[in-house]
């Protein structure tokens, strides 16, 4: 709790601020009187047109679920990293090299194969 | 003490949140109440002394598979699923069916939490220790579940993107 | 948060304190942008309110303030007041769990009738035992606040914006996650402090299982780690959205990306937040390669109670150890300010240099260029690591 409370307390006067801000500004700023042309959503002039669905490339998708996977790999190594010095005085460097060695292949090929697959490529 | 009030303090935040998430209707409410319930689950762990395990939760749960749920979920038209998941008899059914399950994990965690309690504590030690702890074991005595993971992982890298080349299901005919 | 009243109260003034900080360097950042555009351009900037145009950063603020209150029609009001404040939150609590100099050592004193014990205040808001970790997972919430801008105006340039700076954010934390693992390897821990402390002292490495020392050059992290020190810097380039990464507001395209309904204040702390996020990026390549608050043989937390000490006679203030550790702790925030000032520079250099990228270059690169580099990076420090320190005689 020592080390957690600081955070959420940051955190709390954070969230205070900003709302404080925001109704200052409220208060001070012009009031504008309420325009069907000026609520529209901004689309460049043009009468707007967000309704419907979008439609958004599959490679976003795939982009986000790549990075999930290669960040569980990326997770994994920080704790390797930080006992690695230990595993080396203790004399176990080449055991923790290779260890490490057969998930960083994996990590690799994964990267590769997702490279030649073509699964990055953005035209 | 203090350790205890905090935890019972998050404790029912959390519970408040993950109701949130499954009775909310809106499925974007759901999904930021969702956010909420991994970043208080991050701060429990942090409370309960496993910082890394917290920021582990902070980053992957946090930080990467709420970005892509609250991505996709933004980017559809929920109309349709609003109004069909906020009334009617399948939506109660199915909230009756999460509330069940809700239970049945809570007995369950509670039941095997039972034994755990009965083992006698051991001296907190301090959380960078905890995580070099963490790293000894993963790497010698867990060391096959954590190459097995990383093949598990390629395996799911190539799958997604198997499933994305296939051309079919319900938007065959665009 | 502390023991008594005092140390509470310090703590939390102290915390206060470093926000602030964070939220003032904007519109000091956004008068060295426009001049040092200006300069790079061969224009004047702002030059007409108050000297070299400083007073442009007040006139700025009040207007920020009196703009018209706006919410979009089809927007959801909830969500579109709440971006704005999310976005503020990663960049402030990353920055809090920065050490931006040694701990200050205040003795025993007596106040109020009282006894205060003697304590022991760290230059920061909070010490995270995980520090790395936690600044890392804190800073990957700052997509939720630009998500929830794009989704709560309900427009599409809005909308679109979010998801290339999602889509870029999460790419580019890849390289600069397997940057930061060949730092963990150097230094063995996840702690900002005792990676400085590691920098204060000649460069000293193992070869070959000996103890080799240079006292030359101070041990910075930059000479064991070059590479991951371009990659870090360029990806912490795309995580703060700044040219030549900003496409999410590339305005051509996309007008302003996910703030184009944004304006006054609301406006105004995404940029709180922006610069939160440039400062957060200087300040780690400041400690992961560049030593710090420290300055071997020179500025280190041994030497600059010394340097003070005599000052703090001179000027007539009490000698005693408060006073100087007070002294010494605030010569070396000045000279990490000065540090990551430069960076902070480096970042507006950039942004009037470069040209912006495609968005298949911009992936392109974050995927099959930076990411196997930083593997390479990793890969190869692991094995010179092993081969230098490893015990080889027994």
């Amino acid at each position: 709790m020592s080390q957690l409370l600081p955070v959420l307390v940051l955190a709390v006067f954070v969230i205070i601020f900003g709302v404080a801000l925001l109704w200052i500004s409220s208060l001070i700023s012009e009031k504008g009187r309420p325009d069907a042309v000026k609520g529209e959503s901004y689309e460049c002039g043009l009468p707007s047109d967000t309704s419907g669905s979008t439609k958004i490339s599959i490679k976003f998708y795939l982009t986000a679920i790549l990075f999930i996977l290669f960040d569980i790999e990326i997770i994994f190594m920080y704790p390797w990293a930080l006992t690695y010095g230990d595993f080396i005085a203790n004399g176990f460097g080449l055991y923790i090299l290779g260890a490490m060695s057969f998930f960083l292949a994996i990590f690799i090929f994964g990267l590769f194969w997702e490279v030649k697959s073509k699964a990055l490529e953005w035209e | 003490m203090w350790e205890a009030i905090g935890f019972y303090a998050l404790a029912i935040f959390l519970i408040y949140f993950a109701f949130q998430t499954i009775t909310v209707p809106n499925p974007i409410h759901s999904a930021l109440y969702l956010v909420l319930t991994m970043v208080g689950l991050s701060a429990a762990f942090f409370n309960l002394g496993a910082q890394f395990i917290a920021g582990v939760q902070m980053i992957v749960y946090a930080g990467a598979v709420m970005v892509l749920f609250v991505m996709v979920l933004m980017l559809f038209d929920l109309k349709a699923e609003i109004r069909a998941f906020s009334q009617g008899l399948f939506s109660g059914g199915l909230k009756v069916m999460s509330a069940a399950l809700l239970a049945g994990l809570a007995i369950g965690a509670a039941n095997s939490s039972v034994a755990i309690l009965d083992k006698p504590v051991e001296a907190a030690r301090a959380p960078a220790d905890v995580t070099r702890q963490l790293g000894l074991l993963l790497y010698t005595k867990y060391l096959f579940a954590f190459e097995a993971l990383g093949l598990l992982l390629l395996v799911v890298a190539v799958g997604v993107v198997a499933v994305s080349r296939i051309r079919g299901g319900t938007h065959a005919q665009r | 948060m502390g023991t008594d009243a005092f140390e509470v109260g310090v703590n939390f003034a102290k915390m206060v304190a470093i926000f602030l900080m964070m939220v003032q360097i904007v519109p000091l950042l956004v008068w060295v942008e426009r001049r040092g555009s200006a300069y790079i351009q061969n224009r004047f900037g702002p030059n007409r309110v108050g000297p070299l145009g400083l007073m442009q950063l007040l006139a700025d603020a009040i207007k920020f303030l009196t703009k018209e209150e706006f919410i979009p029609e089809r927007g959801y009001p909830f969500l579109f007041y709440l971006a704005p404040v999310v976005a503020m939150i990663p960049a402030a609590l990353a920055f809090g769990a920065i050490p931006l100099s040694m701990p200050v050592n205040v003795e025993a004193f007596s106040m109020l009738g009282q006894h205060w014990g003697p304590y022991v205040f760290k230059f920061q808001s909070y010490e995270i035992g995980i520090g790395i970790v936690f600044v890392l997972g804190i800073s990957s919430l700052a997509a939720f606040g630009v998500l929830l801008a794009g989704y709560g105006s309900n427009n599409k340039y809005a909308l679109y914006g979010a998801l290339r700076a999602c889509a870029q954010t999460i790419s580019y934390e890849l390289a600069m996650g397997l940057a930061i693992v060949g730092v963990i390897l150097l230094f063995n821990t996840f702690s900002f402090s005792e990676i400085v402390t590691a920098q204060s002292a000649p460069l000293n490495f193992a070869f070959l299982g000996h103890k080799v020392e240079w006292s030359v050059l101070p041990n910075w992290g930059i000479f064991y780690q070059p590479l991951g020190a371009v990659i870090l810097f360029s990806a912490m380039f795309a995580e703060a959205n700044r040219l030549p990464f900003d496409l999410p507001e590339a305005e051509g395209e996309l007008v302003a990306g996910y703030h184009t309904e944004y304006a006054g204040f609301k406006f105004n702390m995404f940029f709180i937040g922006e610069y939160g996020h440039m400062l957060v990026a200087s300040a780690l390549m400041v400690i992961f390669y560049f030593g710090g608050y420290t300055v071997y043989p020179w500025l280190t937390p041994e030497t600059a109670p010394k340097i003070m000490a005599p000052i703090a006679g001179l000027m007539g203030w009490s000698t005693t150890s408060t006073a100087v550790s007070l002294l010494g702790a605030l010569l070396l925030h000045v000279v990490f300010l000065t540090k990551i000032v430069f960076f902070l520079w480096i970042f507006i250099w950039v942004r009037w240099t470069l040209p912006r990228f495609r968005y298949d270059q911009l992936m392109d690169l974050g995927w099959r260029k930076m990411l196997p580099w930083a593997l390479l990076n990793t890969v190869v420090t692991a094995v010179i690591i092993l081969v230098m320190r490893h015990p080889w005689g027994g």
